[in-house]
C-alpha cells in the first residue's frame, strides 16, 4: 500500500505528468462532452420543435431529425442532400484551384529564376491573412448585378455589361474566392516541401539522362505526392467547413451548403437538423485525418531530408523572366490590393452603384446618422456599437491567444516529454480534435452545453466568458502544434542539464526552454490572435448584444444590406490583422505563415 | 591522352570566389581525389565538371569534347555529359524499389526490357544486393543504400565517375570495407574516378593523384606519396598525414638552424644545394622523431598514447612539443626523460610557408 502511494507521489512529482492529467480531465470535458451532447441533441425534441413533432414534449427521445434528414424524399433532398452535394463540389473544386495556383506559384518561387521572390512571396500570403470573406465582398463590390436586387457593382457601372447570375453568385465565384483564399495555404505547404526536398534527387535523375519533363513526372511529383495529397485533405476540410464565403456569395441565389444550412437550422426552428449536419462534417473530418495518417504511414512514404546542395540549378526563364515577373505582380496586386481599394471606395459612396464624384460622402465614417438612411445609424467612427465591437474583438482575441498559446506551450512540453506513452497520445489527439469540428457546430454545441449550470460553472449564455472559452478550445490545436514542434526540436538534454543542477521546473521553463524557442512559441500566440480577430462562424451563434464583436457586426450590417458599414468594418479588421502580423513579425520574427508551415 | 581538362575555371557566388582560376588535367582511368577542408571549393569543382553547376569563367573538356566554355557559350546539360555521380547522401529515390532505382537510367536510354533486366541482375550480383531488390530505400541500412547508389551510378556504364564524399555517412568499420571495394571497383570498371573528400587518409589510400585545394585555389596536384614526402607548402604538409607534421620555426644561418630555446640542428640539403640565411620553418614528420639510445638531445615525455601497433608520443624538447610515432607495442611513463634521434628526411619551408627543399639533420644539440 505504502509502495503504491509512493509510486503515485513519484509520478506526480514530474510536472509533465500533472500537466497531462489536468489536460486529460479539462480538455476531455471540453471536447468529448460536447461531442456526446451533440449526438444526444440529434435524438432530442427541442422546445422550438414541439409543434412540428406531433404529440411530443421537449426533451423527449425522437428519431424525427434523422428520418427527416435522410429518408424523407423531397424534404431530405432540400435540407440535406442538395447542400451536402454542393459542399462536396465546392470543397473539391476550390481545393483544386488552391492547389493548382499555390503549387504553380511554389514551383515558380523555388525552381525558377523569377524576379522579386520575397516581395511576391509576401504579397501572395496576404489573402490568407485577411478574413475569408474579404475576397467575397470584393467580388460582390465588383460583380454584383441588379437582377438579384440592389445596385450593380463597379464592373457593370464601368462597362455597362450586366454580369450573369452564375458569374456573380453561387458555385463559380465561391470556388474562385475560396480557391484564392486557400492558395497561399497550399503554397506554404508545397513550397516548404519543394524547398526541403533534396535537390540531389533531381540531379541524380538528370545525370542518368532524364529530360526535365521526365524528372518532373517520374521523380519530383511522385516524391511530393504524399505531401500534396495531405495538403489537399487539409485544404478540403477547411473549405468544407467554411461559412462566410458561401453565406455572402451563395445565399442571394439560394445556393446552400452544409454550413449555411446549419446556420439557418441552428439559428431557427430545427436545431436537431443542424447537429446532424455538424456530426456529418465531424465524421468527414475524422475520416480525412485517418486517410492522411494512412498516407503518411505507408511503406513508400518518407520524410523529406534536407540535402547538402540547396542551390539546385534554377529553370532559366530567359526572355520571359521580366514579363512573367510583371504578370505575377499584376495578378497579385489584383488579388491582394484591389479588394482593399474597393472596400475604401464602397464605404465612401452614398447611393450604392453610383460612382460619380458627387455621390461620395463621409457620412458612413463620421456622420451623426440620418433618419433616411440605415435607421439613423451613426458613422463608423462615431458609432458606439462599433466601438464596443472593436473593444470586444480585441479583448477576446487577446484572452483567447493568451489562454490557447499558454496551454499550447504546456501541452507541447508535456506531450513531447512523454512522447510514446498512451496518455500523451490521448491528450495529443484531444488537443487536436477541435480542429476537426466545424467552427459553427462547435459554437452551437457550446451554446447548448453552457446554457445551463454545469457543475460549478454557472450558466454562461450570452457572456463574454463563453466566447473566450469556445475560442480558446477551438484554437488550441494551432498553439499545441507549434508547441509540440518547438519542443521536439529541442533536445531533452538541454532541460536535463538544468535539472541536474537542481533548477526548479518553473525556472527551467521561463529561463531556458521558452527563451530558446521564443519565436515558435510566439507563433503559437499569434495564430490564435489573428484567427480570432477574423473569425465569424465560431462566434456567430454565441454573441449577445453586449458581446458583439466586429465580425458579427459586419455580418449583421451585410444582412441588412448596409453595404457601406460592412465595407468600412472589413477595412478596419484587415488593417488590424495585417498590421499586427507585420509588427509581430518585425519585432520577433514569428509570423503567421511560419505558423502554418509548422502546422503541417 | 588526358580525359578531363579544366582550363582557368572560376566560379563566383556573388562576391564569394568558390573556385579561383583552376586548371587541371585528369588522365584516363586515373583515380583523382579533390582534397581540402570544408569550403575549399572541391565539391563545387566536382559539380561543375558534372554539369550540376555552371562555372563563371573557363573551359571544361571531357574526352576531347568541350562540355563547357564561357567564351564559346557552350554549356552541355548534365544529362548529356555521360558521367556518373555518387552523392554523399546517396539520393536514392524513396518512391522506387532498388530494382527501379537501378533501371531508371537505362530506361531513359531506351534500352530494351530484357537487356535492362540482365544489366540490373548483373549489378545486383556484383554489389551483393540481390536479396534487397524489391525493397524501398527506407528499408535498407546505410551500407546497403550505398551499394544501391553505386549500382545505380554504374548501370549506364559511364566512363567517368564522380563521387562526393560517398563514405562520410558510414560508420568507421563500413567505411574501411567500402574503401577496399571502391579501389577494386576502379580496377574492374576501367573508368576514371573523381572523388571528393576532406579525409586525408581516404585520399592517401585511394587515389592515384591528389588535388589539394584551399580557399578555391589549387595547392598541389601530385600522387599521394609525393604530396606526403614533398609537400608544396606548409598547408599541404599539415593537411596530409596523421598525427600531424611538426612545423617548427627556426633561424637559418650557414646551414645551421637554431630556435629561441637554443635547439640547434646542422642540416644538409638532399640535393647538395645551400640555402641563404633567413627565417624558416622545418617540417618534421612524427615517424622521423625517434626515441633512441643514440639520440643527442634529451626530451621529456608529455603524453603517451599506445595503440598496440604503434604509440603516439608527445615529447617536450625545451619549450617545444613534438609529435612522434614509435612503432611496435610499447608505452612510456609521463615525465620520463629519453634521448631523441632525428634519423630521417625533413622539409624546409620559407617563413611564408613555401617549400625550399628536403634535408637531413646531421647534428642536433640543445
Amino acid at each position: 500500500m505504502k509502495q503504491k502511494i509512493n509510486a503515485v507521489l513519484k509520478y506526480l512529482r514530474k510536472p509533465q505528468n500533472i500537466i497531462l492529467l489536468v489536460m486529460l480531465i479539462v480538455l476531455g470535458y471540453l471536447t468529448i462532452v460536447p461531442l456526446i451532447t451533440i449526438i444526444a441533441d440529434t435524438f432530442t425534441v427541442h422546445s422550438s420543435e414541439v409543434r412540428a413533432i406531433k404529440g411530443s414534449k421537449a426533451g423527449e427521445f425522437t428519431l424525427y431529425h434523422w428520418k427527416k434528414m435522410f429518408a424523407s424524399g423531397q424534404t431530405s433532398m432540400k435540407v440535406f442532400y442538395e447542400p451536402f452535394w454542393n459542399t462536396l463540389k465546392i470543397a473539391f473544386l476550390s481545393c483544386m484551384v488552391a492547389i493548382i495556383l499555390g503549387g504553380t506559384f511554389a514551383w515558380m518561387i523555388t525552381r525558377t529564376n523569377i524576379r522579386a521572390k520575397s516581395f511576391l512571396s509576401t504579397v501572395f500570403v496576404f489573402p490568407y491573412i485577411m478574413p475569408a470573406w474579404t475576397l467575397a465582398m470584393a467580388w460582390l463590390n465588383f460583380f454584383r448585378n441588379s437582377r438579384i436586387g440592389g445596385a450593380p457593382g463597379l464592373f457593370t457601372v464601368l462597362t455597362g455589361i450586366q454580369t450573369a447570375d452564375w458569374f456573380a453568385y453561387g458555385l463559380f465565384p465561391i470556388v474562385i474566392v475560396q480557391g484564392l483564399h486557400y492558395a497561399p495555404f497550399a503554397y506554404i505547404l508545397i513550397g516548404g516541401i519543394l524547398r526541403n526536398m533534396d535537390a540531389n534527387l533531381e540531379e541524380a535523375a538528370s545525370l542518368l539522362h532524364a529530360a526535365r519533363f521526365t524528372i518532373m513526372r517520374k521523380v519530383t511529383i511522385p516524391i511530393v505526392r504524399p505531401a500534396l495529397l495531405s495538403t489537399f485533405l487539409l485544404v478540403f476540410s477547411s473549405t468544407m467547413s467554411a461559412f462566410a464565403v458561401p453565406a455572402f456569395l451563395g445565399t442571394p441565389v439560394r445556393y446552400n451548403v452544409l454550413t449555411t444550412q446549419m446556420y439557418r437550422t441552428l439559428n431557427g426552428m430545427n436545431p436537431g437538423y443542424g447537429y446532424i449536419m455538424a456530426l456529418v462534417m465531424i465524421v468527414i473530418g475524422v475520416g480525412i485525418l485517418m486517410v492522411n495518417q494512412w498516407i503518411t504511414g505507408r511503406r513508400k512514404a518518407y520524410t523529406t531530408v534536407t540535402g547538402k546542395s540547396s542551390n539546385i540549378a534554377l529553370v532559366n526563364l530567359k526572355k520571359a523572366r521580366t514579363p512573367v515577373t510583371v504578370l505575377f505582380i499584376f495578378i497579385l496586386l489584383v488579388i491582394a490590393i484591389v479588394p482593399l481599394i474597393s472596400f475604401a471606395v464602397e464605404s465612401f459612396i452614398m447611393a450604392p452603384g453610383d460612382y460619380s464624384f458627387s455621390n461620395f460622402t463621409t457620412e458612413f465614417w463620421v456622420g451623426e446618422g440620418r433618419a433616411d438612411i440605415a435607421n439613423s445609424e451613426p458613422g463608423i467612427l462615431r458609432n458606439k456599437s462599433i466601438y464596443t465591437g472593436l473593444m470586444n474583438s480585441l479583448k477576446l482575441s487577446v484572452v483567447v491567444s493568451l489562454v490557447a498559446g499558454t496551454v499550447g506551450i504546456l501541452a507541447g512540453y508535456a506531450i513531447a516529454k512523454k512522447r510514446g506513452s498512451h496518455l500523451a497520445t490521448v491528450v495529443n489527439n484531444i488537443t487536436f480534435f477541435p480542429y476537426l469540428m466545424p467552427a459553427m457546430a462547435f459554437g452551437a454545441i457550446y451554446l447548448s452545453m453552457f446554457a445551463v449550470r454545469r457543475g460549478f460553472i454557472p450558466p454562461l449564455y450570452g457572456s463574454f466568458a463563453l466566447l473566450a472559452l469556445c475560442g480558446s478550445v477551438k484554437y488550441l490545436p494551432f498553439a499545441s502544434r507549434s508547441g509540440i514542434n518547438a519542443m521536439l526540436q529541442l533536445s531533452g538534454e538541454i532541460e536535463e542539464a538544468a535539472e541536474i543542477q537542481g533548477i526548479s521546473w518553473f525556472k527551467r521553463m521561463t529561463r531556458i526552454i521558452i527563451p530558446i524557442q521564443k519565436s515558435s512559441f510566439l507563433s503559437g500566440y499569434l495564430l490564435p490572435f489573428i484567427s480570432c480577430m477574423r473569425e465569424l462562424s465560431l462566434f456567430i451563434l454565441l454573441v449577445s448584444p453586449s458581446t458583439r464583436i466586429l465580425t458579427t457586426l459586419l455580418f449583421q450590417y451585410n444582412e441588412k444590406g448596409w453595404n457601406q458599414y460592412a465595407n468600412a468594418i472589413n477595412l478596419i479588421i484587415i488593417v488590424i490583422v495585417v498590421s499586427f502580423n507585420l509588427i509581430v513579425n518585425k519585432l520577433t520574427g514569428a509570423s503567421i505563415d511560419k505558423g502554418i508551415g509548422g502546422n503541417s | 591522352m588526358p580525359k578531363i581538362v579544366l582550363k582557368n575555371v572560376t566560379k563566383r557566388f556573388g562576391k564569394f570566389v568558390a573556385v579561383d582560376n583552376l586548371s587541371l588535367e585528369i588522365e584516363d582511368r586515373s583515380f583523382i581525389t579533390l582534397l581540402g577542408p570544408s569550403g575549399c571549393g572541391k565539391t563545387t569543382t566536382l559539380r561543375m565538371i558534372a554539369g550540376l553547376e555552371t562555372p563563371t569563367e573557363g573551359e571544361i573538356t571531357i574526352n576531347d569534347r568541350v562540355v563547357f566554355s564561357s567564351e564559346k557559350g557552350i554549356d552541355i546539360a548534365a544529362s548529356k555529359r555521360d558521367v556518373g555521380f555518387l552523392f554523399q547522401n546517396y539520393a536514392l529515390w524513396p518512391h522506387m524499389t532498388v530494382t527501379k532505382n537501378i533501371s531508371f537510367g537505362l530506361e531513359n536510354l531506351k534500352w530494351p526490357k530484357d537487356k535492362i533486366a540482365d544489366r540490373v541482375e548483373e549489378l545486383l550480383k556484383m554489389l551483393r544486393i540481390e536479396e534487397f531488390r524489391d525493397r524501398y530505400p527506407s528499408e535498407l541500412s546505410g551500407g546497403q543504400q550505398q551499394r544501391v547508389a553505386i549500382a545505380r551510378t554504374l548501370a549506364t556504364g559511364p566512363k567517368v565517375l564522380f563521387m562526393d564524399e560517398p563514405l562520410s555517412n558510414l560508420d568507421a568499420k563500413l567505411r574501411m570495407e567500402m574503401r577496399t571495394e571502391l579501389k577494386r571497383l576502379h580496377h574492374d570498371t576501367d573508368s576514371t574516378f573523381v572523388y571528393v573528400t576532406h579525409d586525408q587518409l581516404e585520399a592517401m589510400t585511394l587515389s592515384t593523384k591528389i588535388c589539394l585545394m584551399k580557399n578555391g585555389l589549387l595547392q598541389q596536384y601530385a600522387n599521394p606519396l609525393e604530396v606526403y614526402r614533398n609537400p608544396a607548402n606548409t598547408f599541404t604538409a599539415d593537411f596530409v598525414g596523421s598525427p600531424n607534421i611538426n612545423l617548427v620555426p627556426f633561424t637559418l644561418r650557414g646551414m645551421k638552424l637554431e630556435n629561441s630555446d637554443g635547439l640547434r640542428f646542422t642540416i644538409e640539403m638532399t640535393d647538395g644545394s645551400t640555402v641563404p640565411d633567413q627565417e624558416v620553418i622545418l617540417g618534421l614528420r612524427p615517424e622521423y622523431i625517434q626515441i633512441a639510445e643514440n639520440g643527442s638531445v634529451n626530451g621529456e615525455i608529455y603524453s603517451s598514447l599506445p595503440s598496440g601497433m604503434e604509440t603516439i608520443v608527445k615529447v617536450k624538447i625545451g619549450s617545444l612539443q613534438l609529435n612522434s610515432v614509435i612503432f611496435g607495442d610499447g608505452d612510456f611513463n609521463v615525465g620520463d626523460t629519453h634521448a631523441i634521434a632525428f634519423p630521417g628526411f625533413y622539409n624546409l619551408f620559407t617563413k611564408a610557408g613555401e617549400r625550399i627543399g628536403r634535408c637531413r639533420i646531421r647534428e642536433a644539440a640543445l
